[in-house]
């Protein structure tokens, strides 16, 4: 909505005060992204064990190099000479000297200045642009651990690309928050990417250890990964790629085919917290019917939730999805949690009233009467199947299966806002649907696999099994709601952070 | 077990049958996918408030999703928009590339993409090319706030009055807010409705959330009572505008005009000094040069025509056309032929208030009296009660023998803004005072 408002602002602008200069670089790709009227700076630093060095660039645009003419040409001959050039890029130098504050663990530290050239170039319209550097020296102890500073204010005023490289000589830069090598190889090539805000970085914070790393600035670390994870990511970018592309029924069919595998790819991959479901079931005494209510609630929770937060996130630009991630994060896991603390609740409960022989009933529940679990539910003690009991029981599926489909995968996300985007709305809610019973068919079988091998185990003769198994419900409760609060507080983690 | 991996099965066909069923529904697409080459590059800090980071997000979500054309037409619409905040003119063939390409990807029915393009080309001052494509939009979608939008500005600027009066209707009627109540404004403005113009910029303020566009609004406020004379009010609203935005650069010139109205003329010399060196644009450049000329520095204003003229010179060699600039640069240069020439070439595009009072100063400057009162008068017609345009208007006719018509006009400027112009306003009191009283 906003954005709308300030499109027709935008105009007004234009009309009201006659302020902008147009451009149309469409014709030609201009010299300075930042227009005919920036003045450009880049600084590389360079950190040794017992200085910093840096050579500082100043790239004026047309306009700029021709305001600064009355500056060059003091006596106003029309001719620059080699003195008057000399003496302007010495002024230059110290204003910029005076301006680039560096500060070695907080206290500032004076540069020796010394010009390194001056020339002026061929820009538009037959007009000039002009490049002045300079090589600035600080001496400073770096063979220890301490926090260089650099924040740049020379003409901070104007509109210009400002850029801060650093690179590390026998000291070793720790995560440098800047790159080594100039994305502009200084002030040279400009890059064109629509996608790019122009770069404004006029401050740098650098943690500088002793050591050996030379010349190493910001570097991309690729987690490649196990080969599963890789292969999901991969098969991510597929799937986003074939929802963008063009659609042809087999590519439908293979979109569906492949949201369904993910789905299901995302749901066995560890740290989602839904393979605890499925220890959950086993540890219940479920039965398949419970592994597959959970499968359904899960799918449609998810799909749900995608949609909504879709939708959501189409309709306000205001929104952060990533928060949003988060905080259904930490809803999911307390939720998980809960069920954990309900669970351990009723277990004690049973126990309690067990040792009183209260309230102490056999098989009261129909549901008992079908499935695996009937064959073992006499063995032993402490058993006690109130209609509240039974109720908490659904609850506590239900609430499973809510916390395992409630916090929306990314990629899920990603191609639905990709369709959305693509005007493909229903096709996104159908892979996201297909994306959901994957996910739901994955759980649901680790679930039924479980129940099976419980079921072995449980049918063969001996005491320690019988021992354990009766000590089964407590153990699940328990690991339940630590996977809960774990799974709670990182989540945590990421909105705080 | 059977039954149940059949039902199984048949879901499964189902499923991805309804997949092939979109398939076979969206036939045509767009061609196929160009892997994006993104650096991603720190954020700048250019454009602020939502703006920058609406932009930020928009960003994001192309780089995942690169084909999504709408997010594509709405960043471009937010390029132009940090154009007029940053007064960067570079956003614009950022703004551009990202419309083309929303283009490109959805060649018809994305009329957002076509108001971006509408927007951008008046940003560019291609008047006629925005009206066209404003059309183009409405005849897709009547019910598009936005293209009404463009088409107003366009429309104003080509100088259709009730064209534009009518578009700006559509746009109270239907989305009521910011960009409507600032557009009727200044419709309103161009009627002589001072009053009622600023109660609507006011209402317009109410909206204002982001602080450039709270600046926007008081700088306009500020002008409304800067053309009627109340220096202390503009500077009030011109303070409140720099409070909520100080990078906001009209505001300076604003400063800089009432400083020089109060005669504290070294003050008005400094607010421009600091505006052309910030923003060296042809109108402040020149603004300046003739307050430099005016307390005698030629050298400095000459200074200030040389970098006007190189202004106007990489806006022709960069593609665009802007024949008033062109004029009011050789007006301030003494070159009243050359300005004639300029000021009808642009009057040929456009019938545009400014234009005609630039038209008919520049051939009232090189003695053609008759011509010059027919657009002096089209000036003060079709903007209306303008000190500037009056007093034009009024030396015209004294000129021309024209007493009566002097005396009434030189009076009404002055009477509407005593101030209106650092040279002039002395003038037209000289040339009453020769006229002497009625």
């Amino acid at each position: 909505m906003r954005r709308l408002v300030s499109l027709g602002l935008a105009a007004v602008g234009a009309i009201g005060v006659v302020l902008a200069l147009p451009a149309r670089p469409a014709l030609a790709q201009p010299t300075h992204p930042l227009g005919n009227f920036s003045v450009n700076q880049a600084i590389e630093l360079a950190l040794h064990p017992d200085r910093v060095a840096a050579t500082a660039i100043v790239d004026l645009a047309e306009l700029p190099t021709l305001q600064e003419r009355p500056a060059v040409d003091v006596n106003g001959d029309g001719k620059v000479s080699a003195a008057e050039s000399a003496a302007y890029s010495t002024r230059t130098c110290n204003a910029m000297a005076g301006a680039v504050a560096l500060r070695v663990d907080g206290h500032r530290v004076p540069w020796s200045v010394r010009p390194a050239g001056f020339a002026y170039r061929p820009g538009s319209a037959g007009l000039h642009t002009s490049r002045i550097s300079c090589t600035f020296d600080a001496a400073a102890d770096l063979a220890r651990s301490v926090i260089v500073d650099l924040v740049n204010g020379y003409r901070a005023d104007r509109i210009g690309w400002r850029e801060i490289t650093a690179a590390g000589h026998d000291v070793h830069i720790v995560d440098p928050p800047v790159p080594a090598r100039s994305v502009s190889d200084w002030l040279r090539s400009y890059p064109a990417d629509l996608l790019g805000s122009p770069l404004d970085q006029r401050s740098a914070r650098l943690q500088v250890e002793p050591g050996y790393a030379p010349g190493v600035g910001a570097t991309i670390h690729l987690s490649r990964g196990d080969p599963v994870s890789r292969w999901v990511a991969a098969a991510d970018r597929k799937l986003e790629g074939l929802v963008g592309g063009h659609l042809t029924p087999f590519v439908g069919v293979l979109a569906v085919l492949l949201a369904l595998v993910l789905g299901a790819a995302h749901a066995a991959l560890p740290g989602h917290g839904k393979t605890v479901m499925a220890a959950y079931i086993a540890g219940r005494r479920g039965r398949p019917r419970d592994a597959i209510t959970v499968g359904a609630i899960v799918t449609l929770t998810h799909t749900g939730g995608v949609i909504v937060l879709g939708l959501l996130l189409t309709a306000t630009a205001s929104l952060a999805g990533e928060a949003v991630l988060s905080w259904l994060g930490v809803a999911s896991g307390a939720l998980v949690a809960a069920v954990g603390v309900a669970m351990l609740g009723g277990v004690l409960r049973r126990r309690s009233s067990a040792h009183h022989h209260h309230g102490h009933s056999h098989g009261h529940d129909p549901d008992h009467h079908h499935g695996h679990a009937q064959a073992h539910d006499h063995d032993h003690h402490g058993h006690s199947h109130p209609h509240s009991s039974r109720r908490a029981r659904r609850l506590s599926l239900v609430g499973m299966g809510i916390a395992g489909g409630l916090v929306p995968s990314p990629s899920a996300l990603i191609v639905l806002l990709g369709a959305v985007g693509l005007g493909r709305t229903a096709f996104g809610v159908l892979l996201v649907a297909a994306y959901g019973i994957g996910m739901a068919a994955m759980l649901t079988a680790a679930g039924l696999l479980l129940v099976r091998v419980r079921d072995r185990w449980a049918s063969r003769p001996g005491r320690t099994l019988a021992r354990l198994t009766a000590l089964a419900p407590t153990g699940t409760a328990a690991l339940v709601l630590c996977v809960g609060l774990g799974l709670a507080g990182r989540a945590m983690l990421g909105v705080v952070h | 077990m059977r039954y149940r991996i059949l039902m199984v099965g048949l879901a499964a066909i189902l499923l991805t049958g309804v997949g092939a069923v979109f398939g076979l529904r969206q036939g045509a697409s767009p061609t196929a996918n160009t892997a994006e080459a993104s650096s991603s590059l720190p954020p700048g800090q250019a454009p602020v408030g939502q703006l920058a980071g609406s932009i930020a997000r928009a960003q994001e979500h192309l780089r995942a999703v690169p084909r999504d054309y709408v997010t594509w037409a709405a960043l471009g619409s937010e390029y132009v928009e940090s154009a007029r905040v940053t007064a960067d003119p570079t956003y614009y063939p950022k703004a551009e590339g990202a419309l083309r390409r929303s283009l490109k990807l959805r060649p018809t029915g994305n009329p957002a993409a076509l108001v971006g393009l509408g927007a951008l080309a008046n940003a560019r001052h291609e008047f006629a090319a925005a009206r066209n494509l404003a059309h183009r939009v409405l005849r897709m979608d009547p019910y598009s706030a936005d293209a009404y939008g463009v088409l107003a500005d366009a429309q104003t600027q080509l100088g259709d009055r009730p064209a534009a009066t009518e578009a700006i209707q559509h746009m109270l009627d239907l989305r009521p807010g910011l960009a409507a109540y600032a557009r009727a404004s200044y419709d309103l403005e161009q009627q002589g409705r001072l009053g009622d113009a600023a109660a609507l910029m006011r209402r317009a303020l109410t909206d204002a959330v982001d602080p450039p566009d709270i600046a926007f609004c008081r700088y306009q406020l500020g002008e409304l009572a800067w053309r009627v004379g109340r220096l202390g009010d503009a500077e009030t609203e011109y303070s409140a505008g720099q409070a909520a935005d100080p990078a906001y650069l009209p505001l300076l010139a604003g400063h800089a005009r009432v400083a020089a109205a109060r005669g504290h003329t070294a003050a008005a010399l400094a607010g421009y000094a600091e505006l052309t060196a910030r923003y060296p644009s042809p109108g402040y450049l020149i603004d300046d040069a003739n307050l430099l000329r005016a307390t005698g520095q030629p050298a400095r204003a000459d200074q200030q025509l040389t970098l006007a003229a190189a202004a106007l010179r990489l806006f022709r060699a960069n593609g665009g056309t802007d024949d008033l600039g062109a004029a009011q640069l050789a007006l301030a240069q003494g070159h009243p032929r050359q300005a004639v020439l300029a000021a009808e070439r642009e009057w040929s595009r456009r019938h545009f208030a400014d234009v005609a009072d630039v038209l008919g100063w520049a051939l009232h400057q090189s003695g053609a009296n008759a011509k010059a009162i027919y657009y002096a008068r089209k000036a003060d017609v079709l903007g209306a009660r303008n000190s500037g345009y009056l007093f034009h208007l009024g030396m015209i006719e004294l000129s021309l023998g024209r007493h009566e018509d002097a005396r009434r006009d030189l009076s009404a400027a002055l009477a509407l803004n005593p101030h209106f112009s650092p040279l002039d306003a002395p003038l037209a009191t000289a040339a009453l005072h020769r006229l002497g009283p009625r």
